[in-house]
């Protein structure tokens, strides 16, 4: 196991050092409004922590929205695939994933995002398990690390766990409150986003059926686990669900995956706002509207822009379509 | 080894994998193919896969089908994997 540790201090190193730059940075703010030596102080060091870290993941939630920007383009052929592949589950997916790849569009957020977070979080778990030693770590001092990991927050401190309370009542209050603001705010992030945003034929089979049920028994499970998290990390925890939930409630508004609820929402909310400048309600609901012309005129005839349908039609459906301009000079054509 | 990283994965994919949905810009899903990775490869080349894989995996990535290539040495086919049975090439 020698080896792996080292790949694992090699990789953790340099995180222990980003962690507490980041924390010590946002305390020397903080402490000088409210003291180092106070809780809050701390508190909102982690919060400080845990914002700066979303907010250097930017860059990429923004180009994952902008791949994923045409995705109602893609939903004809994605239907295809669906008619086509539907029976089978494996090669829909192959098939899909591949029109992903050729159009350069995809909804997917990539792993990147999680990868980069949780050894952060795990640095923060280590720093603070460290702390409560007395050993800083990084550009932590002993001393700051004593300060830091005794920071008083409710008769507790910011290293006490639910299970390492000391017998103190309201530090396991402080610590079941997280854990359900912890658990709440994962849960009711899946949950906006399976019932939002994903389109109906998602969510029946026996696999969206297992994915109903992990959406009701992991937050039990995190919750139990959450009582041997210490306070400081379950205010990383939370804070950054909450971060993550703000996200994801900006895409379904702005950005909703086609065939949904949130798209269906969206599409009320544009007429909504045609109308109310004035405009037509088809302005509102371009998507289809726009893509009929382009689709079934290929080649119009010189003269057909002018006309008022320039659709190609054969004479038989000229005929049954629109009797009534001129029925004398049509039928006077087929003698 | 090779059976406490399979654990591990299987771990993962069981616990904290389906809190974030879908979020892979591949099939199979970064950790779907580490398993098989691992499964197939053994330990240190199926995690050197996986680790390249999982460097792939960025919104910079165009995504799509990539399966965990085939063992190259020929062996008998009760040790190949599921997905590699009548698997076409996707891209």
């Amino acid at each position: 196991m020698g080896f792996l540790g080292d790949i694992g201090s090699f990789i953790m190193t340099p995180l222990y050092y980003l962690v507490s730059v980041v924390l010590v940075g946002w305390h020397k703010v903080f402490g000088a409004v409210f003291g180092a030596e106070s809780g809050i102080s701390w508190v909102l060091s982690i919060i400080g922590l845990t914002l700066v870290i979303r907010a250097a993941l930017i860059p990429l939630f923004v180009k994952q929205i902008k791949s994923s920007r045409n995705m109602q383009l893609l939903q004809p052929k994605v239907k295809e695939l669906q008619k086509k592949y539907g029976h089978d589950r494996e090669r829909l997916t192959q098939e899909t994933m591949a029109l992903y790849r050729e159009t350069g569009t995809n909804p997917f957020s990539s792993c990147l995002p999680l990868i980069v977070q949780m050894p952060i979080f795990l640095a923060l778990f280590r720093l603070l398990s460290k702390a409560a030693g007395g050993h800083g770590h990084g550009v932590l001092t002993d001393h700051d690390a004593n300060l830091f990991a005794h920071a008083p927050i409710f008769g507790g401190t910011i290293s006490s766990s639910f299970t390492k309370s000391s017998g103190e009542v309201s530090v396991q209050i402080v610590a079941i409150c997280l854990v359900i603001a912890m658990t709440a705010t994962t849960f009711l992030t899946q949950r906006q986003l399976m019932s939002k945003n994903m389109p109906a034929d998602a969510l029946s089979g026996p696999y969206a059926q297992q994915q109903k049920m992990l959406l009701y028994v992991l937050p039990l499970v995190f919750a139990v686990g959450g009582i041997a998290f210490p306070i400081g990390v379950l205010l990383y925890w939370t804070t950054s669900n909450l971060w993550t939930m703000g996200q994801q409630f900006y895409v379904i508004r702005n950005n909703p995956a086609p065939n949904t609820e949130a798209f269906r929402a969206k599409e009320r909310r544009d007429a909504e706002k045609a109308r109310r400048h004035g405009h037509t309600p088809e302005a509102g609901t371009p998507a289809t509207e726009t893509q009929d012309p382009s689709s079934e005129t290929p080649k119009p005839a010189p003269g057909a822009a002018k006309r008022q349908q320039p659709k190609k039609q054969s004479r038989s459906q000229r005929r049954t379509a629109k009797p009534k301009p001129k029925p004398t000079t049509e039928q006077g054509e087929t003698p | 080894m090779k059976y406490v990283l399979i654990g591990l994965l299987k771990a993962y994919r069981f616990a904290i994998s389906p809190l974030y949905g879908q979020v892979c810009r591949y099939h199979p899903s970064c950790s779907a193919y580490a398993l098989e990775a691992v499964t197939v490869h053994g330990s240190i080349k199926g995690s050197w896969l996986a680790v390249r894989r999982l460097g792939r995996c960025h919104p910079w990535a165009r995504g799509g089908y990539d399966p965990v290539p085939p063992k190259r040495v020929p062996i008998d086919t009760s040790q190949q994997p599921l997905g590699h049975v009548n698997t076409t090439q996707g891209v």
